[in-house]
């Protein structure tokens, strides 16, 4: 340490608090309420576990939002069924008017003949 | 400098059971006054704050593991609560050391007077310069004790540690020559 480092620490020395510092700190610290042991670790517990239980909501959140998603596809393509069959039974039903339309053209055609 | 366990008031750290809180506050209240003092320079602001720290202290008392936890914590709290006041109340000066101006010529340069000009150059410091300053100097704390206290690097502690010395040292020296040149 060179001369000015230490006439430095000399300036810096510690100083004594104004006379009754202690009596008036105790004075205030026994009207004030302490934390247990049970309590400073309840609040270590919980400074602790907020990250832990942070990222297990984030996970749990996204997981169901996955199922939601799924299920909103499920459906989806359950509406998409549902009307191409019935476009399908729309179509099936045309094809037998017009196949049974022509079944009575022709029976009709027949009779006359005979 | 080393200063040892003993003068900076720490019991011995070996001991795993703390000593009463009366007798923490007797042992480090020197320690934590001294800190905000050369911190702040205001006397009665130095020791609320000082008041602050070891109420503090009372109310997370059972989270205290040793007598060294103990020191680590108070200073710890000390220091950020000084840079709080600071930036709360606005104390800081406005000058920064290079535009302080001299102090007053006829000054005698005799010892007293000069830890007191030291004091009110440290004091003029910016406020994470002037920190290290106290931890170094008043707390015979070594760099890579106070990074870790402060969760800074020691590197940029021992920069700012050199800077503020050269810094202090160019003021004073300059103080010097002026002060010869007054009395020539």
């Amino acid at each position: 340490m060179t001369e000015f480092e230490q006439q430095l620490a000399q300036a810096l020395e510690r100083r004594e608090p104004p006379a009754g510092f202690t009596s008036r700190v105790l004075a205030a610290a026994s009207q004030q309420p302490t934390r247990s042991r049970w309590q400073a670790w309840r609040w270590a517990f919980v400074l602790r576990a907020a990250p832990v239980m942070a990222a297990l909501l984030v996970v749990a959140g996204g997981a169901l939002y996955q199922n939601y998603e799924r299920i909103e596809r499920g459906e989806a393509a359950k509406q998409q069924l549902l009307l191409a069959v019935k476009i399908a039974g729309a179509k099936l039903y045309d094809a037998r008017q017009r196949v049974v339309s022509i079944g009575e053209i022709r029976g009709a055609g027949t009779e006359e003949e005979q | 400098m080393a200063i040892s366990a003993a003068q900076k008031g720490i019991p011995d750290v070996r001991s795993d059971v703390a000593p009463p809180f009366a007798d923490v506050v007797e042992i480090h209240k020197a320690m934590v006054f001294s800190i905000a003092w050369h911190f702040l320079r205001d006397r009665a602001l130095s020791e609320e704050l000082a008041q602050d720290v070891f109420l503090e202290l009372h109310r997370h008392w059972a989270a205290m593991k040793s007598p060294e936890h103990i020191v680590f914590w108070l200073r710890k709290v000390t220091c950020n609560r000084c840079i709080d006041v600071v930036r709360r109340r606005k104390l800081r000066r406005e000058t920064s050391l290079e535009e302080s101006p001299e102090p007053a010529m006829l000054e005698r340069v005799q010892d007293p007077l000069l830890s007191a000009y030291l004091q009110r150059m440290v004091a003029s410091l910016p406020e994470k310069q002037r920190l290290l300053v106290v931890l170094r100097y008043q707390e015979g704390m070594e760099p890579e004790e106070i990074a870790r206290m402060l969760n800074i690097n020691s590197s940029t502690v021992k920069t700012q540690i050199s800077r503020a010395l050269e810094l202090l040292r160019a003021k004073t020296a300059q103080r010097l020559k002026t002060q010869r040149e007054a009395e020539a």
